[in-house]
C-alpha cells in the first residue's frame, strides 16, 4: 500500500492542474455562455449555399 | 401550423394577397414581400435548416419592420462613440436582438454574422438575446452589422456599452469558479472518506490513516478559504447589522467542523469530519449558483427596458435637423417624433397635431389626441402625423423610468419567501454538531472504547442531505417540468405561491384577449348596400390608417379604387370613390347628421368599439371592432375556478367593454376603469384580507401591480419590463398552461412536505438509536444515501407531471 504515498501526492497535482485549466478557461470567458454550447451540437453549418438560387 | 400561416413568420397568410419561396425543393407560402425576401435571403445563403431546427415560431416572430430603419446613420463617429468601444482599427458592441425565441435564430444569427467581411468575432447568448460583435472598422460599419441583422428579420438595437451586463458575468465567473472547487474538492475527500471509514473496520496502518487525514486537510482547505468564503462573509456583514442572517449557523457549522478536523488531526483524534465540511460546501454553493442565475435572467430583463426607446432622435436646431443618440438628448431640445416612431422622452408638443399609443404606459388601447400644448410621454408610439417637442425629461427622470424604479422597488420590498431548506439545514448542522459533541462525551465518560464509533454514526446517520436536498430537487424538478408546460420561473418562490393561491386575477388586454382587434359584427345601416362592399370600402379607406384599429381591417379585401385619401386625426379616415366622399371613424365623423338617432339604435348590447362608414353625411353600417378572446380562455378560467380559486378581471378599459369580456368568459368579479394604483388597491385588499394573490398581465403599467401581486404571471409577448416583474413568463398563446402551473405547484408542495416529513422522520427515528449505539457506521452510511435517494427519487415525479 506504500505506492499511495506517492499516487494521492500525484492525484492532487493532477487535480490542481485541472483546476488552474479550468480557472483560466473561465476568465477568457468560454464559461460566460452556457446556454448555447448545449444546442449548438445539433446544428449543421456545413450547409453549402445552393449553387443556382432561382430567385 | 395550419395552411394558412406563413412560413417564415407565422402569421394567418391573406389567401388574396400572398407569395411563394421555394425551400428544400418544395413551395412554401408566405404573408408578405418581407417574409419572402428573408426566407429567400436564409435559403440563399444555405441556412434553410433553419427553417427544420427552430421552435414552432410565435405569429410575428421574425417578421420584418415594415418601414426600414435608416441604419446607415450608425456609421457616423458620434454614434460610433455612443454605441461601440474601439480601438487598434477594430470595434466591439454588444447588440440586443430583438424577435429571437429559438436556439436556431442565434445559430442564424452567428453563422450569418460570421460570414460578414470584417468580422472578427460575433457571440450570441441566446437567453439575454445579446449580441457581442467585434469588426474591423475599415471593413464595415456598425451600420453595415445592423442592417445585416434587419435584412435576416430581426430587429436589432444598439446597447450602449456601459449597460452591457458586466458585473453579472464577473459574479457568475467567480461563483463557477466556487463551484468548480467545492465539487472537485469534494469528490476527493470523499474518497479518502471511504477509505478512512474501511481502515475503521478492517483496521489501518496509523500512518496511513495520519497521511489520509492530513491528505484530506489539504483539499479541504482551499474549500473552506475559498469556495466557502462568501459566507463567512455574509454571516459577518450580519453579524456587524446586528441582523445575522442564516449564513452564520452555516459559516459556524463549516468553521467548527473544519479546526475540529485539523486539530483531531494534529492531535492524532479519534475522527475528522472533512468529509462532512466539504460536502456541505458543495451543496450550498450548487444551490447559490443556481439561484443566481434566476436572479441575473431577471436582471437581464430589466436592462432591456432601454429598448423601448429609440436610439437614435431628430434635433431640430439651428442648424437644421441633426440625427443623435438618444443618450445626448437634454431638456430644452426640440425633437421630431415621425408616425409610426416612438417618442424618445417626454415632452410637450410645440408643433403638429397627433395620435399617441400610451397602450405601454397606461394600458389604454384608445389612442389619445395631443395638440400643441399637451404633454407626452417616452415609450409612447406617435401613431398619425409629424409633431415636434420640446423635451421635458430623459432617461430615467421620465414617467416610463419612474414607472420602471416603482416597480424595482416593489420588487425588492416584497417579502420574500427566503430558501427554507439552507436555513433549515444549516440549524441542523449545528444541531448535529451539539448532539454529537453532547453522544461523544456522554460516551467518552461511560465507555471510552465505544466513543469514537457511535459520535461517528450519530454524525453521519444525521447529515442533513435528505433534507437540504428535500426542497431543492423538488423545486428544479417543478422548474425544468414547467418549462416544458411553457411556463418559465424566473423566481423560485412563485412555485410555492402557486400551490397556496386563493384568486387570480387576470388583465383583460392581451391577457385573456390577444391584444389584436378584429371584426366583431358588421351592421349594415343602408339597405343599398351589404356587408361585403361595406368591409371592402372600409378596407380601402382603412389602407392610410396606422391607428390599431385599422389592423382589423387589414385582413379584408379591398380592391376599390380610391382618391384624396386623408386622416383626421381622432376622428377616422376619409376618402373618395366614384365621386362620392366616404368617410370611415366616430359616428359625429362619418355622417353627423344621424348620429344621435344611431348611437339610440344601436344601444350598447355589446361592448365593442363602433366604427362607423357613411357616404356623403349619411351613416351607411356600422363595424363591431373587439379584441379576440384567446381560445382557451373560458375553458381555462372555468377549469381554474373548478380548484377552488376565485377568479377576477381587472382592467383599465371601460365599464362595457370589461363587463362584455367577464360575461363571455364567466367571471363575475370585475373592475373596469382601473389605473395602476386602483389595481394595486384590488390586490392589497384581498391580501389583507388574508387570500394570496396571483395576478396574470401585461403591458409596463401593469409592472407594479405585478409586483404587488403574491405571484405574477406575464404572457411572452408584453412588454419587456412586465416580464422582469413577472415571477413566471408564459410563453405561446394559450393560457391552458396556467392552469397546469397551479395543479403543478400543488404536486411540487406537496411533494416537499413528503420529502420534509420523511427526512425528518428518518433522522428523528436514526438519531436516537445511533446516539444508543444501536446503529454501525456502515448502516448509518447506507441509511444517509438511501434516505437521500428517495427524496430525489420522489422529487423526480414531478417532472413527469401531466404527461400520459
Amino acid at each position: 500500500m506504500n505506492v499511495l504515498y506517492f499516487l494521492i501526492p500525484l492525484a492532487l497535482l493532477l487535480l490542481a492542474g485541472a483546476v488552474w485549466a479550468f480557472f483560466w478557461a473561465v476568465g477568457s470567458g468560454q464559461f460566460d455562455d452556457l446556454e448555447t454550447p448545449a444546442v449548438r451540437i445539433i446544428m449543421d453549418d456545413d450547409t453549402k449555399p445552393p449553387e443556382t438560387p432561382d430567385t | 401550423m395550419s395552411a394558412s400561416a406563413c412560413f417564415h413568420c407565422a402569421l394567418p397568410v391573406d389567401p388574396r394577397d400572398q407569395y411563394h419561396v421555394e425551400i428544400d425543393g418544395q413551395q412554401r407560402t408566405v404573408c408578405c414581400p418581407g417574409c419572402k425576401a428573408v426566407a429567400e435571403l436564409i435559403r440563399d445563403t444555405g441556412m434553410s435548416n433553419y427553417y427544420a431546427m427552430r421552435d414552432a415560431p410565435q405569429p410575428g416572430a421574425g417578421r420584418p419592420a415594415d418601414d426600414a430603419t435608416e441604419w446607415q446613420i450608425y456609421d457616423r463617429e458620434d454614434m460610433l462613440a455612443a454605441f461601440a468601444e474601439s480601438g487598434d482599427g477594430t470595434a466591439e458592441a454588444t447588440i440586443y436582438v430583438g424577435g429571437m425565441y429559438c436556439a436556431a435564430c442565434s445559430w442564424l444569427i452567428e453563422t450569418t454574422m460570421a460570414r460578414v467581411t470584417g468580422m472578427v468575432s460575433a457571440d450570441i447568448n441566446p437567453v439575454t438575446h445579446r449580441l457581442r460583435v467585434s469588426w474591423n472598422i475599415d471593413d464595415i460599419g456598425l451600420g453595415g452589422i445592423l442592417a445585416t441583422l434587419a435584412n435576416l428579420g430581426y430587429d436589432p438595437q444598439p446597447l450602449a456599452p456601459e449597460s452591457a451586463a458586466r458585473p453579472e458575468l464577473l459574479e457568475q465567473r467567480a461563483a463557477l469558479k466556487r463551484l468548480l472547487v467545492a465539487s472537485l474538492g469534494m469528490m476527493q475527500v470523499m474518497m479518502f472518506a471511504v477509505g478512512l471509514y474501511a481502515g475503521d473496520f478492517q483496521g489501518m496502518e496509523p500512518n496511513m490513516q495520519l497521511f489520509l487525514r492530513w491528505v484530506s486537510f489539504a483539499v479541504t482547505t482551499p474549500v473552506v478559504l475559498y469556495a466557502a468564503r462568501p459566507f463567512f462573509r455574509s454571516a459577518w456583514r450580519g453579524v456587524m447589522a446586528r441582523a445575522p442572517g442564516m449564513d452564520l449557523p452555516v459559516s459556524i457549522a463549516v468553521a467548527a467542523a473544519y479546526f475540529g478536523s485539523t486539530y483531531m488531526t494534529i492531535t492524532g483524534g479519534q475522527t475528522t469530519w472533512f468529509d462532512s465540511v466539504v460536502m456541505f460546501v458543495f451543496f450550498l454553493t450548487l444551490g447559490r449558483f443556481l439561484e443566481m442565475r434566476a436572479r441575473h435572467r431577471s436582471i437581464d430583463r430589466s436592462t432591456a427596458l432601454s429598448n423601448v426607446l429609440p436610439n437614435t432622435v431628430t434635433r431640430c436646431g439651428e442648424d437644421g435637423q441633426t440625427t443623435i443618440p438618444s443618450s445626448q438628448l437634454v431638456a430644452g431640445d426640440v425633437v421630431l417624433v415621425r408616425p409610426g416612431e416612438s417618442i424618445a422622452a417626454d415632452g410637450i408638443l410645440v408643433d403638429g397635431e397627433t395620435a399617441v399609443d400610451e397602450a405601454l404606459l397606461t394600458g389604454e388601447a384608445t389612442p389619445k389626441s395631443k395638440s400643441i400644448g399637451d404633454p407626452a410621454l417616452a415609450g409612447s408610439i406617435n401613431l398619425d402625423s409629424m409633431i415636434q417637442l420640446r423635451v421635458e425629461a430623459t432617461g430615467s427622470d421620465t414617467t416610463l423610468g419612474t414607472i420602471s424604479r416603482m416597480s424595482e422597488r416593489a420588487r425588492y420590498a416584497r417579502p420574500t419567501y427566503v430558501q427554507i431548506a439552507d436555513r433549515i439545514a444549516s440549524y441542523i448542522v449545528v444541531a448535529i454538531l451539539i448532539v454529537a459533541a453532547a453522544v461523544g462525551t456522554f460516551w467518552y465518560i461511560t465507555a471510552p472504547d465505544r466513543a469514537f464509533v457511535v459520535t461517528l454514526s450519530v454524525l453521519v446517520v444525521t447529515c442533513p442531505c435528505a433534507l437540504a436536498l428535500a426542497t431543492p430537487a423538488a423545486f428544479a424538478a417543478a422548474g425544468t417540468r414547467l418549462a416544458q408546460l411553457r411556463l418559465l420561473v424566473t423566481n423560485g418562490n412563485a412555485i410555492e405561491v402557486l400551490a397556496r393561491s386563493t384568486r387570480i386575477l387576470f388583465d383583460k388586454t392581451g391577457t385573456v384577449t390577444r391584444g389584436t382587434p378584429v371584426i366583431e359584427e358588421i351592421e349594415v345601416l343602408d339597405d343599398k348596400f351589404d356587408e361585403k362592399q361595406c368591409l371592402r370600402i372600409a378596407a380601402a379607406l382603412e389602407t392610410v390608417s396606422t391607428h390599431p384599429i385599422a389592423s382589423a381591417f387589414r385582413a379584408s379585401e379591398n380592391d376599390v379604387t380610391i382618391h384624396d385619401q386623408s386622416v383626421a386625426v381622432g376622428n377616422g379616415v376619409s376618402g373618395t370613390i366614384d365621386n362620392q366622399v366616404w368617410r370611415l371613424g366616430r359616428a359625429s365623423f362619418a355622417g353627423a347628421a344621424r348620429a344621435a338617432t344611431v348611437a339610440a339604435e344601436a344601444a350598447p348590447t355589446n361592448s365593442a368599439t363602433g366604427v362607423y362608414l357613411g357616404v356623403e353625411g349619411r351613416l351607411v353600417a356600422r363595424f363591431s371592432i373587439s379584441d379576440e378572446l384567446r381560445e382557451d380562455a373560458a375553458d381555462t378560467i372555468s377549469h381554474l375556478a373548478g380548484l377552488g380559486l376565485q377568479v377576477g378581471l381587472i382592467s383599465g378599459d371601460g365599464e362595457a367593454a370589461v363587463q362584455h369580456t367577464a360575461g363571455k368568459l364567466g367571471i363575475a368579479d370585475y373592475h373596469a376603469n382601473c389605473s395602476p394604483e386602483d389595481k394595486l388597491e384590488i390586490i392589497r385588499t384581498a391580501q389583507q384580507n388574508g387570500e394570496t394573490v396571483i395576478m396574470v398581465g401585461d403591458g409596463i403599467n401593469d409592472a407594479p401591480v405585478l409586483a404587488g401581486a403574491d405571484a405574477s404571471i406575464a404572457p411572452a409577448h408584453g412588454a419587456l419590463l412586465a416580464q422582469t416583474n413577472a415571477d413566471i413568463v408564459l410563453v405561446g398563446d394559450a393560457l391552458q398552461p396556467l392552469l397546469l402551473g397551479i395543479l403543478l405547484a400543488k404536486q411540487t408542495i406537496r411533494v416537499v412536505k413528503q420529502n420534509l416529513s420523511w427526512a425528518i422522520v428518518y433522522n428523528a427515528a436514526a438519531l436516537p438509536l445511533a446516539a444508543l449505539g444501536y446503529v454501525p457506521p456502515w448502516a448509518a452510511a447506507i441509511g444517509m444515501s438511501a434516505s437521500s435517494l428517495i427524496v430525489v427519487l420522489n422529487a423526480l415525479r414531478i417532472s413527469r407531471f401531466g404527461a400520459p
